[in-house]
C-alpha cells in the first residue's frame, strides 16, 4: 500500500518532460506520438495508451508498431500488455493505475537492436474527492448586530489531486455566494448571515477527477449561535448581609433572541466556584440577587448566557466581578485555650488566655475588640473580672484555683455567643487513649480513642520540636464528638510534638503526647563518631545524637560500619538510644576506619569516616610485666633487709663497729675500790641531753693512704697522742665492755692479733690508723698498756683552753648522731669542738676513736683548719703525755710531726695492721 | 419555477425601480425543503425583530443626519408625499390576504433599505452603527422575504405577487437623499408596529 501511494506522489508531482532536447526535440517528435496526452488517472483504474508512428520518420526511416516499446520510466513494459492495433498504432494496457510510473515512453528497436525513443508523457494519478462529512456550523456573536458562522467538516482522504472545496448555502430562494475556504480545506466562515431563515448548507469538494457534495445541514442560523458573554456585570450589596445583586447587559436584544443563564460565584480566597441553580436564571433578565451568601464576604461572580431554548451554544463565561456583602452578628465565640505558667511558684499562676481569631466566615465582619470575664469559681465571693482585649491574648495572674473563663467577639453589628473555658486546679481527668498519627495527603492526621466520659471537646496542641528554640505551640479545637483531626499547616521531614486534652464538664484531662513526621527523609547528615577509648582488641565508640533538624524523621537504628585498610567492612547494628558502643575482636595495632550512619524510614546518611589505631599492648599487659618484677625486686630487698637485719650484728661489726663512746666513760668518777657503783649502763646519769653520745669513725682505704701527705696525717699523729691520753682514761677497764669498742674497729685482718692483745692487760688504747681489708695501714693507734689514772686537768679541760691558738693543734674530726648537730655538717669542726668543750666542761673525756676512710678526703681538707679545741686538746696531751713517742711507719717521713706530737706515758711499737702491748 | 421570480424580485430590489409593477412569474413552489413548518414563527421573529429595532433604526438615522433632520424630523420627514405600500390589513383578515399585504410590504422595505444605505455609505460613511443596523434591517427583510415566499408558496400556491418599489433616489441631492430616507424610515416604524400586531395572531404557533 505504502508503495501505491508513494508511486502515486511520485506521478503527482513530477511532471518531466521525457522530450528532452534531445527527445522531444522536433526530430524525434515527428517519428510519432501517444495518446493521450498526459493523462489524469484514477487510482486503481485501467489505462490504456496508444502510440501512433507517423508514416515516414525522417531520421529511422520506416518504422512499423512491431517495433516499438514501451517503458515505464526505464523498465521495459512486458510485451503482453502490448497490442498492434495496426502497422504504425501500438496500444499498452495496464490494468492497475497504481502499477504505473511516469514517464511512459515509447521507444523503437532500430535495425542493431538500437532503442530510439519515439514519445513519452507524462502519467498524473489521484483520487476523486470523497464526500465531505460532519459537516458542522456555529455563529459567532462578534459584536450587537455582527454575526459570522464558520462551518467545518471532515475534508475525507487525501486526493493527490488539486481539489477545491467550497461552503455553499443558500435560503429556499435564493443562493449564496460561495465561502471558500483560505488555506485549509476543512472549514470556512461565513459573515453574510441571516436568522430566522431555515439555511441549507453543504461542502462542495472539486478535482479534476470528480466532484463530491457533503450532506446537507439545514439550520437557522440562529439555533447555532454562541453569543458574546453579558457585558458591564456589576455587583452590589443589598439589605440583608446573606444576599448580592448581580447586574449586566446583555448583547442581544430579546426580540432577536431570548437568553438564559448560567451565574456562578465563590469566595474570592477559594477556587472552587458555586453555580446559582440553572432553572432560576433560565428566563431572559439582566439582573440577579444571589441569596445565601456569608456576611461580610467577598464574592467573585461571572455570567454566561446562550438562546433560552438551550439550543446553540453558551457564550464564554463574562469578566470577573466581585463584590462583599454586609456584616452581621458573629456566628460563634472564639475558640480559646491557656497556658498556664507555674514556674515561679505553684500557688501562683501566671496564665496565658489565648484564642484564635474567628474566620471571616464565623466574625461576619470586622472583629473590634474581644471581651474575656474571668470568674474564680472556688471563691464566690470573689468579684467577677472583665477585660475588653484587642489582640487574641491575654494574661492574668490567677492563685491556684478553678475559674472559668468567657470569652465574647464584638463586631460592629453585635457579639458572639460566648466561648467558656474552665481552668480546673488541676488536671487529673482521663485521658484520651490510643493516641497516633498519620499522614493525609499534605495534612497530619491525630487520632484518639475517648475517654469513657463524655467529653466537651478536645484542645490539640502541636509545636515544632527544635534544638535550638523553643517549642511555639499551636493548637486547635475539635468537637468532643470526634476522635481525630486533620492538623494542617504542617511542614514535612519536621517533627512535631502533639498533645490532645480532653475538657470535661467539669475539669480537664491529662495530656496525652506523641511525636510524629507528615514525611520523613533520611537524614541530612551522618553522625560524627570517634573513639572514647582505644584499647588492644576493643575501641569505644562514641557520637553524639543527631539534632532533630538534622534527623528528617525517627532515626530507626545507627549502624556502624568498620574495616582495616584492606579488610571487610563489618556492619553493626545500635540501637538508636546509644551513644555509644564498643567494637570488640580487632587485631592489636591496626589501622581501622569506623563510619556511623543513621537511618530513618525513608533513608540512611552516612557520617564522616573516622580512623584509629588499635593499641599494641593490652591494658595491663604492661603492668603484668612490670608489677611482678618491681614486687620481686622488693621482695628481694626485702629478704635483704631482713637479711641484714639478721645479721646486723655481723654486717655492724664490719660496717659499723661499736666504739666506745668516751662520753660514757666515768673514769673520772671511777674508783677501784668502788667500780659497782658506777651505773655504766644508765645513759641518762652518763649521757645528759646535750651530751656527745656517738661518734663518728673514718675509714681511710688503704689504697688512698699514698694520696695522704705527711701533712695531712699529722693530725693522726696528734690523734695518736690524745688517743694515748684517752686510753688513759680507759686504762684500767681493760676487761669491761666499753674496751671492746676500740677492738671491733680493726680491720678483720687484724682480728685474731686484735683477739689475742685483747685477752692481754691493756691499760691503754691506741688509735690504730690500719689498712684496709689487707691494706697496709698509715697509722694506727695501739691500745696502750699504761694503767696511769687520768689527771685531774683531764677532768677540767677548759683550764686549757688557752692554748687553743697553738699551731700544733690538730683537728679532730667526729660525726655525732646528737640531732643538733646533723645540720652543721658544713662547719663540724668548730661547733662541734665547742659542743664537745661544753660537753666536757660536765663529762665529756677526749676520747676519740678516729678511722680514716679512703673515700673521703672531708678529713683532709678539714685538717688544714685550726680549731681552738683541739689545740687545747692538744696542748693538754702535750702537757701530759710527752715523753711517749708514736711512730708510724709513714710518719717517719715527718720527724716534725714526730716531735710535736705528744709523747705517751709509755712509748709504743706500732705495727702495721694492729698494735701491740707495750 | 418559484425561485426564479423572487430572485428577480431581490435583484430589482438592489436596483430601486420606483412606480413599476412586477410581475413575479411561475407555476409551482420551489421543491426544496427547506420550506419548513418552523418558517411561520420565523416570519414572526423576524417581524418583532424589525418592529424592535424599527424606532432605534429610525432614531439613530435622524442622529445620523445632522440638523435639520435632528430638530425638524416632524416636517421633514413627514412620508405623505413619498409612496409606501398600502397596508390594509388588520387581525381579522384573511390569512392569505395578510401574507401578501406583508410580502407587498417588505419587498418595497427591501428595496428601500437597500437604498438608503447605500445613500447612508455615501452621505455618513462613519456612521458605523447606523450603517450596521441598516445592513441588519435589511438582511432581516430580506430573510423575511424569503419566508414569506415560503409561506405563500407553501400554504397559499401563490408564485406571483405584484410589487411596487419607491423611488430611486439615485441622482438626487444629499438632503433629498437624506429626506426620503427619513420619510421612509419614519413610515417604516408606523407600519412595522401595525403589521407585528396584525401578524401576531397569525403566525403564533398552533
Amino acid at each position: 500500500m505504502f508503495s501505491r501511494w508513494n508511486w502515486v506522489a511520485c506521478g503527482f508531482c513530477l511532471v518531466l518532460n521525457i522530450c528532452s532536447p534531445d527527445a522531444s526535440g522536433g526530430l524525434v517528435q515527428s517519428c510519432g506520438h501517444i495518446i493521450p496526452e498526459s493523462p489524469v488517472l484514477a487510482l486503481g483504474s485501467n489505462f490504456t495508451a496508444l502510440c501512433i508512428l507517423n508514416e515516414s520518420c525522417p531520421d529511422f526511416g520506416n518504422i512499423y508498431a512491431s517495433q516499438i516499446i514501451w517503458k515505464i520510466k526505464n523498465r521495459v513494459v512486458p510485451k503482453e500488455q502490448y497490442r498492434e492495433i495496426n502497422r504504425t498504432v501500438s496500444s499498452v494496457t495496464f490494468n492497475d493505475t497504481s502499477l504505473l510510473a511516469t514517464p511512459l515512453t515509447c521507444n523503437i528497436l532500430e535495425d542493431g537492436q538500437i532503442e530510439q525513443n519515439i514519445y513519452g508523457i507524462t502519467v498524473t494519478v489521484g483520487l476523486a474527492p470523497e464526500k465531505p462529512k460532519n459537516l458542522s456550523c456555529i455563529v459567532h456573536q462578534m459584536s450587537r448586530f455582527t454575526y459570522v458562522m464558520t462551518c467545518t467538516w471532515d475534508p475525507g482522504r487525501h486526493t493527490f489531486l488539486d481539489t477545491q472545496f467550497r461552503l455553499r448555502y443558500r435560503w429556499p430562494e435564493e443562493i449564496f455566494p460561495d465561502c471558500i475556504p483560505k488555506d485549509v480545506n476543512n472549514s470556512c466562515t461565513v459573515t453574510d448571515i441571516q436568522f430566522f431563515v431555515n439555511t441549507e448548507i453543504w461542502v462542495e469538494a472539486t478535482n479534476v477527477l470528480g466532484k463530491a457534495e457533503s450532506d446537507p445541514l439545514v439550520v437557522d442560523p440562529i439555533n447555532i449561535v454562541k453569543p458574546l458573554s453579558p457585558q458591564n456585570v456589576s455587583v452590589s450589596s443589598g439589605l440583608l448581609p446573606t444576599i448580592l445583586k448581580l447586574s449586566w447587559e446583555n448583547w442581544i436584544s430579546n426580540a432577536v433572541m431570548t437568553l438564559k443563564f448560567n451565574i456562578r460565584y465563590r469566595i474570592v480566597d477559594d477556587t472552587d466556584w458555586m453555580e446559582v441553580p440553572s432553572e432560576d436564571t433560565a428566563s431572559p433578565r439582566t439582573s440577579f440577587s444571589v441569596q445565601g451568601l456569608r456576611p461580610y464576604t467577598e464574592y467573585v461572580f461571572s455570567i454566561r448566557c446562550m438562546k433560552e431554548d438551550g439550543v446553540g451554544y453558551w457564550s464564554d463565561w463574562s469578566e470577573e466581578k466581585t463584590g462583599i456583602t454586609t456584616e452581621d452578628l458573629p456566628s460563634k465565640g472564639p475558640p480559646i485555650w491557656r497556658i498556664i505558667d507555674k514556674s515561679h511558684s505553684p500557688a501562683c499562676w501566671t496564665v496565658h488566655l489565648i484564642w484564635k481569631a474567628l474566620k471571616p466566615f464565623e466574625a461576619n465582619g470586622v472583629i473590634l475588640q474581644y471581651e474575656v470575664t474571668v470568674r474564680d469559681k472556688s471563691s464566690l465571693s470573689s468579684p467577677v473580672k472583665k477585660y475588653n482585649v484587642t489582640s487574641t491574648n491575654y494574661t492574668l495572674q490567677l492563685q491556684e484555683g478553678t475559674y472559668e473563663v468567657t470569652l465574647i467577639a464584638r463586631n460592629s453589628v453585635g457579639v458572639s455567643p460566648p466561648s467558656v473555658l474552665l481552668i480546673p486546679a488541676s488536671n487529673s481527668k482521663a485521658p484520651v487513649k490510643n493516641l497516633r498519627t498519620l499522614p493525609k495527603h499534605d495534612k497530619l492526621w491525630v487520632g484518639w480513642t475517648a475517654p469513657n466520659s463524655y467529653v466537651l471537646r478536645y484542645v490539640i496542641e502541636w509545636c515544632l520540636v527544635s534544638s535550638s528554640s523553643d517549642c511555639i505551640i499551636e493548637w486547635q479545637i475539635a468537637p468532643g464528638d470526634v476522635q481525630g483531626v486533620e492538623l494542617k499547616g504542617i511542614k514535612p521531614f519536621k517533627c512535631y510534638l502533639i498533645t490532645v486534652y480532653p475538657l470535661y464538664a467539669d475539669g480537664q484531662g491529662t495530656g496525652q503526647s506523641v511525636k510524629a513526621y507528615l514525611k520523613q527523609d533520611r537524614p541530612s547528615k551522618g553522625p560524627t563518631v570517634q573513639t572514647k577509648k582505644v584499647g588492644k582488641a576493643e575501641a569505644v565508640l562514641t557520637w553524639n545524637h543527631l539534632t532533630v533538624e538534622e534527623q528528617n524523621g525517627f532515626i530507626r537504628n545507627y549502624t556502624i560500619l568498620y574495616k582495616t585498610i584492606d579488610g571487610n567492612e563489618t556492619v553493626v547494628t545500635v540501637d538508636p538510644s546509644k551513644t555509644e558502643y564498643t567494637l570488640s575482636s580487632l587485631a592489636s595495632d591496626t589501622l581501622y576506619t569506623v563510619r556511623m550512619m543513621a537511618s530513618t524510614d525513608n533513608g540512611s546518611r552516612t557520617g564522616p569516616d573516622f580512623t584509629f589505631t588499635t593499641q599494641k599492648f593490652g591494658k595491663g599487659e604492661i603492668e603484668a610485666i612490670v608489677v611482678p618484677v618491681c614486687l620481686a625486686f622488693l621482695l628481694i630487698v626485702l629478704l635483704g633487709v631482713l637479711f641484714c637485719f639478721n645479721k646486723r650484728d655481723l654486717i655492724k661489726k664490719h660496717i659499723w663497729p661499736i666504739v666506745p663512746d668516751p662520753s660514757k666513760s666515768n673514769i673520772a668518777q671511777w674508783s677501784p675500790q668502788v667500780p659497782a657503783k658506777h651505773n655504766f649502763n644508765s645513759k641518762d646519769q652518763m649521757y645528759p641531753e646535750g651530751s656527745f653520745t656517738d661518734v663518728s669513725v673514718v675509714e681511710i682505704e688503704a689504697e688512698d693512704k699514698k694520696s695522704f701527705s705527711e701533712q695531712d696525717l699529722k693530725p693522726f699523729d696528734l690523734l695518736k697522742k690524745e688517743k694515748s691520753t684517752s686510753e688513759g682514761h680507759s686504762s684500767g677497764i681493760g676487761g669491761s665492755s666499753c674496751m671492746s669498742s676500740p677492738r671491733q674497729s680493726v680491720s678483720d685482718s687484724d682480728e685474731g692479733e686484735t683477739t689475742q692483745n685483747t685477752s692481754s692487760t691493756v691499760q691503754y688504747s691506741t688509735v690504730v690508723l690500719n689498712g684496709y681489708r689487707d691494706q697496709t695501714p698509715v697509722q694506727v693507734f695501739s691500745r696502750s698498756e699504761s694503767t696511769q689514772p687520768l689527771l685531774d686537768s683531764e677532768e677540767r679541760p677548759e683550764d686549757h683552753a688557752g692554748g687553743a691558738d697553738s699551731p700544733a693543734q690538730r683537728q679532730q674530726y667526729f660525726r655525732q648522731n646528737g640531732g643538733q648537730d646533723e645540720i652543721n655538717t658544713d662547719r663540724p669542726c668548730f661547733e662541734r669542738t665547742k659542743q664537745i668543750t661544753h660537753a666536757n666542761e660536765g663529762d665529756l673525756v677526749g676520747f676519740v676513736q678516729l678511722q680514716i676512710s679512703g673515700q673521703s678526703s672531708q678529713p683532709l681538707g678539714l685538717g688544714m683548719e685550726k680549731n681552738t679545741q683541739e689545740a687545747a686538746l692538744s696542748n693538754v696531751l702535750q702537757t701530759y703525755t710527752e715523753g711517749q713517742t708514736v711512730r708510724p711507719e709513714t710518719v717517719e717521713e715527718n720527724p716534725l710531726s714526730v716531735d710535736e706530737m705528744p709523747k705517751s706515758y709509755l712509748p709504743q711499737t706500732v705495727r702495721q695492721g694492729g698494735y701491740m702491748p707495750q | 419555477t418559484g425561485v426564479v421570480p423572487f430572485v428577480a424580485l431581490l435583484l430589482l430590489q438592489r436596483r430601486p425601480v420606483a412606480g413599476r409593477a412586477l410581475l413575479v412569474t411561475g407555476s409551482s413552489c420551489s421543491s426544496h425543503g427547506l420550506c419548513r413548518s418552523n418558517v411561520q414563527e420565523q416570519t414572526r421573529r423576524q417581524v418583532a425583530v424589525l418592529n424592535a429595532t424599527a424606532q432605534e433604526l429610525f432614531s439613530l438615522y435622524l442622529k445620523c443626519q445632522g440638523e435639520p433632520f435632528s430638530s425638524e424630523s416632524d416636517k421633514l420627514c413627514n412620508p405623505a408625499g413619498i409612496f409606501f405600500p398600502a397596508f390594509r390589513v388588520n387581525r381579522t383578515s384573511e390569512r392569505k390576504e395578510v401574507m401578501v399585504a406583508m410580502y407587498k410590504l417588505f419587498a418595497f422595505l427591501n428595496a428601500s433599505l437597500g437604498n438608503i444605505t447605500r445613500d447612508q455609505e455615501e452621505l455618513n460613511p462613519m456612521a458605523k452603527e447606523l450603517l450596521e443596523r441598516l445592513h441588519n434591517t435589511t438582511k432581516t427583510t430580506r430573510g423575511l422575504i424569503s419566508n414569506l415566499t415560503c409561506l405563500l408558496c407553501k400554504n397559499y400556491n401563490i408564485f406571483q405577487v405584484d410589487v411596487r418599489y419607491g423611488d430611486s433616489s439615485k441622482g438626487k441631492s444629499a438632503f433629498k437623499k437624506k429626506q426620503q430616507g427619513c420619510q421612509v424610515l419614519r413610515k417604516y416604524v408606523q407600519v412595522i408596529g401595525q403589521a407585528a400586531r396584525v401578524l401576531l395572531p397569525h403566525l403564533s404557533p398552533s
